[in-house]
């Protein structure tokens, strides 16, 4: 179970770390991940998903076959579809580990190109800055990506439509999400690893937190985190059934991540139709228990992940943790 | 297509005065048949049409589309007084500030004063009673509050939408005197004050995360000083915001701190790098800029 920090300055500030209020000894938090456990046991067939590791030294033109490869491994029928890419972008810093690699984002468009898919975007919403073209621009995506304003959609100013949530985890019973998103075949997260100073660790599913309209909600989109980070991402991996991930994990962050953290090699790519899994799999490389991630938890880690490429004790490489969440450590 | 037509600022670090004509003529072309403005392209949004005519305010040659941009506003107010983002959105935000900063002959006087009144029954959910007393049950010192505006009911305050609503309420208040007004605006500028970064400028509103300082971003810097007019002793946010102009990479950016420095009396001296106008905010704000460069600062009461 994940330790309760009672962060009311959190949601305030925009960073919240979880949905618990701690009273009484038994929260929300508590109950929420009671009821998924129960979930779980009553649960008939055991889930399994293939997460694929692979081995990416460096941001060099190598990256474009190994993508291709992890793609075709992973048995992606895109023929025909239309797919929707999604980065992460946060910050303007140059030279920092802090957005997803732009050389990643070209290779895994010209990999899902190759596999014959019938349109493919690439589309953000940032959660801070408003000026997402310029922070594409400051992030190299200009200059790496031909075309790219005219591929990319600004996930914060694109037109919306009303989705009411199935059995929420958070507060929160519709949200308003970018119809590019909620018209492809296929969504595929493209985070970066990273340590997060409020959830512990941010990969594909936290990722999912830039589908959320700034427009309608604002910078930040404070309402998830009143609403629960944890939920809230566990509510939108719900809400989009048709995904997949493929992680910038060949330079990290570490430490104070999600913006303050430190640069941190890693030298793999991990890829899966399942978000959780894929999660579970990359924090067990960073060395944190996935169990200690509340929101891999409410969205339930399938029970056998097959393990694809490389296996996790090669690759493994325990990413610094704030004193804060020694607890998360994985033993 | 707007983006990469123009530039907000150029190399020589002068204001966006040299793109006034193309500017505005920029805005004009951009209209949409309903007679709001999109962003870039598609629905029209209330910020774009808002900044939109804040930007043609008083221009003869723009009298026709201003007309129609105003009936699109007008005809969109919610029963509550506020505006949402979009027509596709049920529910009134930050961008009911916007339209109050409109004339409130243009839009309506009667139709201002619901926007205003909405403006102030709105509060971070930080500084409400009821969250404010579970927090102290819970045993969480709470300090003074000082309330700002959220982006988005029910949700904490936040640096630009507490800008945006000081800076409508300030204008509001020069037409009818009031002391909720007067205490509104004046926590709002608190609340910023509270929200500085510790390098002078400000973020969108979480200046320290963990126990870590966080560092500030040109936009928020800028509009926040615009907001904060009048207040004395800013000179370290002042000095940070010379600074960001010096490498800011928006035009959005270097626009609010154009204009942000300007309300405290310095002329923009730094060397603003080339920034591409990428949409109809940046146009309207790059137009809105040099208008404050010229004297007119439609934001200023």
């Amino acid at each position: 179970m994940c330790s309760v920090r009672s962060d009311s300055q959190a949601k305030a500030t925009g960073r919240r770390g979880d949905g618990a209020t701690g009273r009484l000894g038994f929260g929300r938090r508590e109950f929420l991940l009671g009821a998924a456990a129960l979930t779980a046991c009553a649960r008939p067939p055991a889930r399994e998903a293939t997460v694929t590791i692979a081995r990416a030294p460096g941001y060099t033109q190598d990256l474009y076959d190994t993508v291709r490869r992890v793609l075709t491994e992973q048995r992606l029928a895109v023929r025909g579809r239309r797919v929707v890419l999604k980065p992460n972008l946060v910050e303007f810093e140059p030279g920092s580990v802090i957005n997803t690699h732009p050389l990643v984002v070209h290779a895994a468009l010209e990999a899902f190109r190759a596999l014959g898919e019938a349109d493919v975007r690439i589309a953000e919403g940032p959660g801070h800055r408003r000026n997402t073209l310029d922070l594409a621009e400051a992030a190299g995506y200009f200059q790496t990506i031909p075309g790219f304003e005219d591929l990319f959609t600004d996930l914060n100013l694109d037109e919306v439509s009303r989705v009411q949530l199935s059995r929420p985890s958070s507060h929160l019973n519709t949200l308003y999400l970018p119809r590019t998103a909620l018209a492809s075949d296929l969504l595929v997260s493209l985070p970066k690893m990273k340590t997060h100073h409020w959830a512990g660790a941010t990969l594909s599913m936290k990722n999912l937190f830039g589908l959320v309209p700034g427009g309608v909600y604002g910078w930040p989109k404070n309402v998830l985190h009143w609403a629960g980070i944890h939920e809230s991402i566990a509510d939108l991996y719900r809400t989009f059934p048709r995904q997949f991930a493929l992680v910038d994990c060949i330079v990290g962050m570490e430490g104070n991540g999600p913006i303050q953290g430190t640069a941190k090699a890693a030298g793999v790519l991990v890829a899966g139709r399942d978000l959780a899994a894929v999660d579970a799999t990359c924090c067990r490389i960073m060395s944190i228990d996935p169990a200690k991630i509340s929101y891999l938890q409410l969205a339930g880690v399938p029970e056998r992940i097959v393990q694809a490429g490389e296996r996790i004790d090669s690759v493994r490489n325990p990413f610094r943790l704030l004193p804060e969440f020694q607890s998360f450590r994985a033993v | 297509m707007v983006a990469g037509r123009h530039r907000a600022g150029d190399a020589t670090g002068a204001s966006p005065s040299s793109q006034s004509i193309p500017l505005v003529s920029g805005l004009l072309a951009a209209q949409n048949a309903d007679g709001g403005w999109p962003y870039r392209r598609g629905t029209s949004w209330t910020e774009p049409t808002a900044l939109a005519l804040l930007a043609l305010e008083g221009r003869q040659e723009a009298a026709v589309q201003y007309a129609r941009g105003v009936e699109w506003l007008a005809a969109r107010q919610r029963p509550d007084g506020g505006w949402a983002p979009q027509p596709g959105v049920e529910q009134s935000t930050w961008v009911t500030s916007l339209v109050a900063l409109l004339p409130p002959a243009r839009i309506g006087q009667a139709r201002h004063a619901r926007a205003i009144a909405w403006l102030l029954g709105q509060t971070g959910k930080e500084t409400t009673f009821w969250y404010r007393v579970r927090q102290r049950m819970q045993g969480v010192p709470i300090n003074n509050p000082v309330s700002g505006w959220p982006w988005f009911p029910g949700t904490a305050a936040w640096v630009t939408p507490t800008s945006l609503a000081i800076l409508a309420l300030r204008k509001a208040a020069r037409e009818s005197q009031g002391d909720e007004l007067q205490a509104r605006i004046e926590s709002g500028c608190a609340y910023l004050l509270a929200h500085r970064c510790s390098d002078g400028g400000w973020n969108h509103g979480s200046s320290r995360a963990l126990g870590y300082e966080s560092n500030s971003y040109p936009e928020t810097t800028g509009i926040a000083l615009l907001a904060l007019e009048g207040v004395p002793k800013l000179d370290g946010s002042l000095s940070t915001a010379e600074r960001q102009l010096r490498d800011c990479r928006s035009a959005e950016g270097v626009s609010w701190l154009h204009m942000g420095l300007l309300a405290h009396g310095r002329k923009a001296a730094g060397v603003a790098p080339p920034c591409v106008v990428r949409n109809i905010r940046d146009e309207a704000l790059a137009a809105l800029a040099e208008r404050a460069e010229q004297g007119r600062n439609v934001f200023r009461a």
